[in-house]
């Protein structure tokens, strides 16, 4: 490689682009390039055409060929999903702030939960502790799809007694990725938690604190990184969840965006533009909380072999 | 849900506890929220699940399920004699067959992209974090969102962006609906599964490629190996266990998986999954006892897949 760098091209005026390009270049560095280009386009382009479909008119979306380029902005779209006068009006902001009302609770109460439980795993000694995070382990195995016909038939059996509807019910959902996200969460902290140091705490403890002010005053403070890839990964799983939503979920006024857009694109007259823009509604927060966190999160989904 | 302090500090001024028991029951008053609501949610219903498997349970019974009744293996029965289910000829697999053909395939596809992935990004480039945020994408988004963007990259009609490009090219006469082809289909979900969770390999390759020891490719170097030799004998063994444990989480998901197939082709034309029967049997023709023995048996392929492994990777071992 070295040799190919040092001959430099010399100044000789017969040489051609080509012949510039193979002594500039090596032949790894060229299918390096092409491969790089092969990775970016493929993942690109589905969101290109995302976000450029959603400012394409009903003209442009039906016609004969495709169009790569919309003539202009047009918020034909965004139109059917926000404004109430018009005709095929979808209420898409209702759907909006459901998303936002069970994805944030969640991502919350399982940021909580996982530290007080993780600091238990890593810093206190009980029997049964290997046991208990096994079986919590197991969530993985399950199919979400085994445990959908339980859950209703038990939710239902329960809501008949104490009073409460399963379906259409945010809370009930909550729970349910909360059973989905709390055991990485709860892996994903207490791998944190092996790496800070019991010295600070022991002193606190011997100063007088309670444990739950050791936690809140010191391990709190120290681990957020950890804190804020358990807060996204959560929050990511309850703002894109789809097969739980779609079963309890019947009251239009009551659906997350995912249902919401499904309900638009099994629409007898499909319109892919509408589809596209409340796609691209959906996905562009999502994109953007990651790459303004990539650099905790990345660390965090790696530690906690998150599922997908 | 808040925790009062008192509450927590109190066993620290009572006599008679040692520490041990206090820390063990402060350790079980921390962890019990977690531990109900994964019981809960999960362990609880997964064996109910058994339950309701050997029970007749219809729409109508849902109500009062503790009251169905118990009909032995029939719902396994229906669910294995089903049409959907069986290996009928080689031109309409079954769902027990498509789903370990499809899970086995799509894993090993996601690995390869995965680990070409980490194998570029292992490289140092300008933008090489950019790069790497980027190629997360397909992982992040909305799993509804990616999958209509595709249907809507494979549209059938000639302003399907896929048959604008192929008939460009001259590869097509007539437009094609590529998700509506047996064969075709489930290739694409393939391809659509490899390019959504490739990433997830990525992630955990690349994190083991950056923790190789440097002075291993010196010695292959100065063995006088290539890159293809440094490939093989130091990049590949070093992966191993990661490549390991990835093949079998991955292998998992995948088999469990709903979403993808679901919104891509509803399980039509040659793509119908053990997960999809599932949805069909519970919630289209509101069977949930024939629904739940169809989960049953998802859940036991699944067991011998992990055995199988278990297996192969002692053996691994011992060598």
């Amino acid at each position: 490689m070295t040799a190919n760098r040092t001959a430099r091209p010399s100044s000789d005026e017969s040489l051609n682009f080509i012949e510039h390009l193979a002594r500039r270049f090596t032949l790894r560095q060229f299918i390096f390039a092409i491969t790089l280009t092969f990775f970016l386009v493929s993942i690109l382009f589905p969101f290109y055409w995302m976000v450029s479909s959603s400012f394409k008119t009903y003209a442009e979306i039906g016609g004969r060929e495709p169009v790569y380029i919309p003539s202009a902005l047009r918020m034909e779209a965004y139109q059917e999903l926000f404004d109430p006068s018009n005709p095929s009006y979808q209420r898409f902001g209702i759907n909006i702030l459901n998303t936002i009302k069970i994805s944030i609770p969640t991502a919350l109460v399982a940021v909580m939960l996982s530290v007080l439980g993780a600091y238990a795993v890593t810093r206190l000694r009980f029997r049964g502790r290997d046991l208990m995070l096994n079986s919590i382990l197991l969530v993985y195995l399950f199919p979400g799809i085994l445990l959908i016909i339980p859950l209703f038939a038990m939710l239902s059996q329960i809501g008949a007694q104490v009073g409460f509807e399963v379906r259409d019910n945010l809370a009930v959902l909550m729970f349910t990725y909360l059973a989905q996200t709390l055991p990485v969460a709860l892996y994903m902290l207490a791998n944190y938690f092996r790496t800070i140091p019991h010295e600070i705490e022991q002193a606190a403890l011997i100063d007088g604190c309670t444990r739950l002010s050791v936690i809140w005053r010191i391990i709190v403070p120290l681990a957020v990184p950890a804190l804020v890839s358990v807060f996204i990964y959560t929050f990511m799983i309850a703002w894109n969840e789809y097969l739980y939503a779609y079963v309890f979920l019947n009251e239009r006024t009551m659906f997350t965006m995912p249902i919401a857009i499904d309900r638009i694109f099994n629409d007898p007259q499909p319109r892919p533009h509408v589809v596209m823009a409340a796609s691209t509604i959906a996905t562009l927060p999502v994109i953007a909380l990651f790459l303004a966190l990539e650099r905790y999160l990345a660390e965090g989904l790696a530690a906690g072999g998150v599922k997908g | 849900m808040a925790v009062s302090t008192e509450k927590l500090a109190a066993p620290k001024q009572r006599k008679g506890y040692s520490i041990q028991a206090q820390e063990a029951r402060l350790a079980w008053f921390l962890l019990a929220p977690t531990a109900l609501i994964v019981f809960g949610v999960v362990l609880f219903p997964a064996i109910f699940s058994v339950w309701i498997s050997f029970r007749d349970v219809g729409l109508k019974e849902l109500g009062a399920v503790l009251q169905s009744e118990f009909i032995g293996l029939d719902n396994y029965r229906a669910a294995i004699n089903d049409f959907a289910f069986k290996f009928q000829s080689l031109e309409s697999w079954g769902a027990a067959v498509t789903s370990v053909v499809y899970s086995v395939v799509a894993t090993v596809v996601t690995m390869l992209v995965g680990l070409l992935a980490a194998l570029v990004l292992n490289r140092r480039f300008r933008a090489r974090g950019l790069a790497r945020a980027v190629f997360l994408f397909p992982y992040i988004a909305p799993i509804v969102s990616v999958a209509f963007v595709w249907r809507w990259i494979l549209d059938p009609r000639p302003s399907g962006v896929l048959n604008d490009i192929l008939m460009g090219v001259g590869l097509i006469d007539l437009p094609r609906a590529y998700l509506a082809q047996r064969g075709l289909a489930l290739a694409l979900v393939i391809v659509f599964t490899a390019w959504r969770y490739f990433p997830f390999a990525m992630l955990m390759l690349l994190a083991r490629l950056q923790a190789i020891d440097a002075t291993l490719y010196e010695a292959a170097d100065v063995d006088g190996a290539g890159e293809w030799g440094k490939f093989w004998n130091v990049t590949i063994p070093e992966l191993r266990y990661v490549l390991g444990s990835l093949f079998l989480l991955r292998l998992i998901w995948t088999f469990n998986k709903f979403d993808d197939i679901w919104l891509l082709t509803g399980g039509g034309f040659g793509t119908n999954v053990l997960p999809v029967l599932t949805y069909q049997f519970s919630f289209k023709m509101n069977n949930f006892g024939k629904g739940a023995a169809n989960a049953m048996i998802l859940l036991l392929i699944l067991v011998v897949f992990l055995v199988l492994y278990l297996v192969v990777m002692r053996r691994g071992d011992e060598d």
